[in-house]
């Protein structure tokens, strides 16, 4: 009985029950009708909004590889309700053909490497002013552990698709089982699929072994898509080019695609010592993969 | 001269909320000394407390994450090709190479690469055996084979080597020169080294020059095997023992007559 009283009036926040949040409470009874919307009224909070999509009709973004909008969708201008499905379809075409770009072309090899180096342009219109000259100094900057290492990815490759990685796979596969022989097809088939995928995790998850700090599925990304020139190689096997013919049309493709795919090494935190047997696992994939497509 | 001193307590408690030296006349010059560079004196804590809750974390490996398995990943270029030379070229023993600190990337490489070689010349030695008035189709089957059979030696007979030697050697001295899983299959893994010379020059279609060359690569593999699994098996009883090098002979004859009739016919 002694200490019950302190329950009901001696309890501090009684005075908060009583008066603040009495006053701070809403009723709805108070409520006025002129403050609340009238959604027949034009003059509502939609105005804008309308307003925002129309303004947003105007032509794309800076950069169609950026939305203007953080976390929607990464190529995608603000509308695309209203546009033809070949806009829809093209936007994400030229984002692979840009990306396959950024992977492939001889600029962005290596890492950016053939561009610090002023490329081959830039050797040739140096002191020697002869083919010979020019050579002598792309092999004289033939690339070390130290350039492959310093090598980054450039921006637009940042975000990753596995569009590419898909394409080429597949067109790898039914190349390579076009031209195996009629009861082994499904075979080829499936087991390229396999082999590309398999081969793609386990050479990105050997340089996640190896202390490299790469995230896996741009990793796989770029892999995916440095696998164009492998598709030639298999295109050339489909039309049965020349044994002879074949070996230093392929011997370069398979260059051209490790000179690639070694980019993903590039600011990934390898050890100087290791680049050596992180690199290797990406050669036997190529070099297994041509070798394939050397015997179709 | 007290009741300033107390105002400048007052003053810094306020700031920092530092309640413990307030009771303290002879901090006070300490506290107004360093009243000035609050944001370095609250920054210090921060970094010294880092460290040992870093390493505590790395020191903690579960075995479903990637750290776990780097352990079996920690080497450099220059320790592969040397354990691969090594291998070739036995001069030390290999478990004293490996010390204590046996890798499984040469093992599953060195295996991939065995396989592919293996394949793509098993298909040449088929291409020139065929009759040429026909296109020559490869055969796919041959790399799923080879796949099997290099991956499933160098996988499977280490386990059961490592398993009959912990069953058997448990009778006797306990971690005597006994051998670790890893270090099993990096010993058999290494192995496979002398096949990548073998399958690339056992391409042509010459009978008794094959028989030589896996001959030799049967040789070089299997006395590397056996020279540097004697010391862990001899710790068994004899007659357990001879039983156990004779095994691991005879199934390595297996893997050598298998590649020869499958890839070299």
């Amino acid at each position: 009985m002694a200490m019950m009283p302190s329950g009901t009036s001696g309890n501090p926040y009684d005075s908060l029950n009583n008066t603040q949040i009495e006053q701070d409470l809403i009723d709805p009874d108070d409520a006025n009708i002129n403050d609340l919307d009238d959604p027949t009224e034009p003059t509502s909070d939609r105005a804008p909004l309308t307003g925002n999509i129309q303004n947003s009709r105007n032509p794309l973004p800076q950069s169609y590889l950026n939305s203007s909008i953080p976390g929607e969708d990464r190529r995608a201008p603000q509308n695309t309700i209203d546009e033809s499905v070949w806009d829809t379809l093209s936007r994400d075409v030229m984002a692979v053909w840009e990306k396959m770009r950024q992977v492939l072309w001889p600029k962005y090899l290596l890492g950016g490497f053939l561009q610090r180096g002023g490329g081959l342009g830039g050797a040739e219109r140096g002191e020697g002013d002869s083919l010979a000259g020019g050579f002598r100094g792309i092999a004289g900057r033939w690339p070390d552990a130290d350039v492959v290492l310093q090598g980054g990815m450039s921006e637009g490759l940042r975000d990753w698709d596995l569009w590419g990685p898909l394409v080429f796979c597949l067109l790898l596969s039914l190349l390579l089982s076009m031209t195996a022989s009629s009861e082994q097809k499904t075979v080829v088939f499936s087991g390229v699929f396999a082999l590309v995928w398999v081969g793609e995790a386990v050479v990105t998850a050997q340089i996640k072994l190896l202390g490299g700090n790469i995230s896996f599925f741009q990793s796989v990304c770029i892999i995916g898509y440095t696998l164009f020139p492998l598709v030639v190689a298999a295109l050339l096997s489909a039309v049965h080019l020349p044994m002879i013919a074949r070996i230093p049309v392929y011997i370069v493709l398979i260059g051209w695609s490790l000179a690639a795919g070694i980019s993903i090494l590039g600011g990934s935190g390898v050890v100087k010592n290791r680049v050596g047997i992180a690199v290797y696992p990406l050669f036997v994939f190529y070099v297994g993969l041509g070798c394939l497509c050397f015997i179709s | 001269m007290a009741n300033r001193g107390y105002d400048v307590v007052v003053d810094v408690d306020d700031h920092e909320g530092d309640l413990g030296h307030t009771d303290l006349q002879e901090d006070l010059e300490f506290h107004s000394s360093n009243f000035n560079d609050t944001q370095s004196s609250k920054i210090t804590p921060d970094s010294t407390y880092q460290p040992p809750s870093s390493t505590s974390g790395s020191s903690k490996r579960y075995l479903w994450t990637l750290s776990f398995y780097a352990q079996f990943f920690a080497v450099d270029t220059s320790h592969v090709l040397h354990r691969c030379f090594s291998a070739l070229v036995p001069r030390r023993p290999f478990l004293d190479i490996l010390d204590g600190n046996p890798d499984l990337y040469g093992p599953f490489w060195i295996a991939t690469t065995v396989v592919f070689i293996l394949f793509l010349t098993g298909t040449i030695s088929q291409y020139l055996a065929s009759h040429h008035d026909q296109a020559f189709i490869y055969n796919f089957k041959l790399l799923s084979g080879a796949a099997g059979l290099i991956y499933g030696y160098t996988a499977i007979v280490p386990i059961a080597l490592w398993g009959l030697l912990k069953w058997f050697g448990s009778g006797n001295a306990p971690g005597e020169s006994s051998i670790g899983l890893v270090e099993s299959w990096a010993l058999y893994g290494y192995a496979n080294v002398i096949w990548i010379p073998v399958a690339l020059i056992s391409w042509s279609p010459i009978s008794v020059l094959n028989y030589v060359f896996v001959a030799v690569g049967f040789t070089v593999s299997a006395v590397f095997l056996t020279r540097n699994l004697w010391p862990v098996v001899s710790v068994t009883e004899a007659k357990v023992s001879r039983i156990l090098v004779i095994g691991v002979v005879v199934a390595h004859a297996g893997l050598a007559i298998a590649i020869k009739f499958l890839f070299f016919a």
